[in-house]
């Protein structure tokens, strides 16, 4: 059966990468190896492949579709969030201390690395503050964690506001610890997150420290005006 | 010293006042009769040392004798001239097409000893393909000297071929028509006037230098009408005949590759096999042009089953000289096993049928050469016209075209690369001119690259890089390390328009955050078929160029038609 496999013109169009059109055309000038019979024209695919060797052109016959580029980027917020939980009465006077003691509460962190993430989110935080304004931040390490089985947002609700050198000036209360895997997952979520944190309503609906469920339930409703 | 520079700089400037045609002319004359000489020097040579071995061609110890030759031959290319052994044709149709005809001033002798040496002592080969590839050196030498274009080198390269085949054959129609049916694969005006002239020149240093001429007696045959039909039967049967003789050629070749022997000794097991198969069928050693005379004029006294085994005993014979180590052509075998296909096959005919009305067995030998020739060269034309000189007469054309004809549609039908060709095409390197492998042979990354980019730190935040977008028309951006400028990936804006679009994280990402860095990247050095395929396969738009670590700039599609087009129109615009 396979060997005697036939095509038809927009088979062949779609192997060559070329219009229906130009393959008609050169049946008529004679280019290609056309079968003799028959109204509609069909192509012998071993008549094809020797011709395709011969003028040194690729023929893509297999049938497997270069598949398209996989959004691997693809999960959700409200996911993102579950998977990190929430932390309440994070203690500290300045950004070290807080993000500290953030490091030592997350659960899903192995305790050897937990020193080199720390590190890692204060070098972050020197080189530019992650504070967005509104007494919220978002401190993340450049470097994508690859010891983390998938991406995580941790909510840390602090127990005194500290000064971040956000770009409002205004002191943080709440930290979103973004940890990813790898660097789409960052930018998506980021993207996401700083999305959501633009509605006025869903702040002052942090700052009432909400239980993990309502939050959820926010971000899902939320997140599906995301317009990514 | 300082007269010599002084002349050769002023050479170019004297010359660029003559007109291309004539200059080509002038030149084509003298690198024609550089290469008849060479190819009058080669024969006038065999034919000695033929006459001085034949007495010793009747001890049992004579099958040595060919192998001492292929030993020196493959002793002699390999240490002093270090050169590959082999024919030289596919070289220097390679040097046409991929350098412009550009080959070694040592290639213009180096050939014509180690084929003396392998043919000489009785080696089966032809003497043909180094006269052709030293013609071909000595005309793109000349043309070296004279500091001229690669155009018109390639057309000396040409006028230098058909100056030694005609002078070797005193064949100057056959000349010409090989040059350019095999060597150039281009027929134009300016080619064809010198190469016509220069075989010329060829012809006649033969003609002064050999009184006689072997092949070249003006021998009548009455061919008629009867003779078409056996003619298309013979050209099938020399179809075959040609089929099986490339084949072996390459097999054993490949098959003597296998064996990890010094050079010198597989050929000295090839020689010595050659000889002792030379024993029994002396027709096989050397050229063998002397049987080929006498085939021709009908002295030829052989048997039927003795012929037939003859032609295989020749193409076993051949195919172990050239593949073992030995040094020669095709030319010469070829008309021999064409000979002698056609006289087998005139002995059937006459087996078969009481009285068939059909020419002498000479013609036949006529027509079994064109079969061959045209069968194993794929070259119809170089079959046709060189038996027509050989025979110096016209009474054998309508079956010889007819012959020629079937015999290399046969042969093309089951193989369609030729002897000469096949090695090429295998590697890619079958560059006739304007073709689409040519064309992308000849253009080069660095003619294509373009290199206008600005560059980004990989440390550059993102709100800062968007400043940057509003003002650029950029599609891509090259990320680098601030300190190093090392290549580190590349931003697509199209990849990033999501986030573009967002100006929540302008402060939270940077560049090295979003920029790709597993998209393929070509160096200087790459093939543009190569990258091109590579583009293709990936879907590509464009490539960046990266070389030692660098950005050097990103060749795209568009620019790549736009040379493309340009280039097919230089290569095929008439001079």
């Amino acid at each position: 059966m396979g060997k005697h496999m036939t095509l038809s013109v927009s088979d062949l169009s779609t192997c060559l990468g070329v219009s229906t059109d130009t393959i008609t055309r050169w049946v008529r000038q004679g280019k290609l190896p056309v079968l003799p019979k028959g109204n509609d024209l069909r192509f012998l695919k071993k008549d094809l492949e020797k011709w395709a060797a011969l003028h040194n052109i690729r023929l893509n016959l297999s049938d497997k579709k270069s598949g398209e580029k996989q959004n691997q980027a693809d999960i959700r917020l409200s996911q993102a969030l579950q998977n990190g939980g929430m932390y309440c009465d994070i203690a500290g006077n300045d950004i070290p201390t807080v993000l500290e003691a953030c490091v030592n509460r997350i659960l899903q962190i192995p305790d050897d690395f937990k020193s080199d993430l720390l590190d890692r989110l204060a070098e972050r935080e020197n080189a530019l503050s992650t504070g967005v304004g509104n007494g919220i931040a978002l401190p993340h390490p450049r470097q994508p964690l690859s010891y983390l089985p998938h991406p995580m947002i941790t909510v840390n609700f602090l127990a005194n506001p500290v000064d971040y050198n956000a770009l409002d000036g205004r002191p943080v209360s709440i930290l979103f610890c973004i940890l990813c895997p790898s660097l789409q997952y960052h930018l998506h979520l980021l993207s996401a997150l700083s999305f959501c944190l633009r509605d006025t309503d869903f702040i002052s609906f942090l700052k009432s420290q909400p239980e993990m469920d309502q939050l959820l339930e926010k971000t899902v409703i939320l997140q599906e005006s995301i317009p990514l | 010293m300082s007269v010599i520079k002084k002349m050769t700089s002023r050479f170019p400037l004297n010359l660029s006042h003559l007109d291309d045609r004539l200059l080509l002319i002038i030149t084509g004359i003298i690198a024609g009769m550089c290469s008849g000489l060479a190819a009058v020097a080669l024969r006038l040579a065999l034919e000695l040392v033929t006459e001085w071995l034949h007495p010793f061609r009747h001890f049992w110890w004579a099958f040595l004798l060919p192998a001492i030759g292929a030993v020196l031959s493959s002793i002699y290319l390999e240490k002093i001239a270090r050169e590959g052994a082999g024919h030289g044709v596919p070289e220097v149709i390679y040097a046409v097409s991929k350098h412009g005809g550009l080959l070694r001033l040592r290639s213009s002798y180096s050939r014509l000893i180690s084929s003396f040496l392998t043919i000489g002592s009785g080696g089966s080969a032809g003497p043909e393909a180094p006269v052709v590839m030293s013609g071909s050196a000595i005309g793109s030498n000349i043309a070296k000297f004279l500091w001229l274009n690669d155009r018109q080198r390639t057309t000396l390269v040409g006028c230098g071929t058909a100056g030694a085949i005609a002078g070797i054959f005193n064949a100057p129609l056959a000349g010409l028509v090989f040059s350019i049916e095999v060597i150039l694969g281009k027929w134009n005006f300016s080619n064809i006037i010198p190469i016509a002239i220069a075989a010329v020149a060829g012809a006649e240093v033969s003609q002064a230098l050999i009184h006689k001429q072997v092949l070249f007696n003006h021998m009548p045959f009455n061919v008629g009408t009867a003779d078409i039909l056996p003619g298309i039967c013979l050209a099938v049967f020399a179809g075959l005949i040609s089929v099986f003789f490339t084949k072996t050629l390459n097999t054993t070749g490949k098959f003597a590759k296998k064996f990890r022997f010094p050079l010198w000794v597989r050929a000295l097991i090839g020689g010595s096999v050659v000889g002792g198969i030379g024993l029994f069928f002396p027709v096989v050693l050397g050229e063998g042009y002397h049987f080929i005379q006498s085939m021709i004029s009908g002295t030829f006294s052989m048997g039927l089953f003795i012929t037939f085994v003859a032609v295989f005993a020749k193409i076993f014979a051949t195919a172990i000289t050239l593949g073992w180590g030995g040094s020669g052509g095709i030319f010469a075998p070829c008309l021999l096993i064409g000979s002698l296909t056609g006289i087998f096959f005139h002995k059937i005919v006459f087996l078969l049928f009481e009285n068939p009305a059909c020419a002498s067995e000479g013609a036949y030998a006529l027509l079994g050469m064109t079969g061959l020739i045209s069968g194993v060269m794929q070259a119809p034309l170089t079959g046709i016209f060189l038996v027509l000189e050989i025979t110096g007469g016209y009474e054998t054309i309508l079956p010889l075209i007819v012959v020629s004809a079937i015999s290399s549609t046969m042969s093309h039908y089951i193989e369609p690369a030729s002897f000469y060709f096949k090695e090429l095409i295998k590697q890619g390197q079958f560059l006739r001119p304007g073709t689409d492998a040519r064309i992308l042979s000849d253009l080069n990354i660095s003619e294509l690259i373009s290199t206008e980019f600005t560059k980004v730190s990989e440390n550059m935040i993102f709100r800062e890089f968007i400043e940057i977008i509003k003002t650029s028309d950029q599609f891509f951006f090259p990320v680098v390390d601030e300190n190093t400028d090392a290549y580190k990936g590349m931003i697509e804006i199209r990849n990033i328009r999501r986030y573009v679009l967002n100006p929540g994280i302008y402060d939270m990402v940077f560049l090295n955050q979003i920029m790709d860095t597993d998209i393929l990247t070509a160096s200087l050095e790459n093939d543009l078929q190569d990258v091109l395929e590579m583009m293709e396969s990936n879907n590509m738009e464009s490539v960046p160029v990266v070389e030692h670590e660098t950005f050097i700039g990103m060749i795209s599609k568009t620019r790549i038609l736009d040379l493309y087009r340009r280039e097919l129109i230089m290569q095929t615009s008439v001079r």
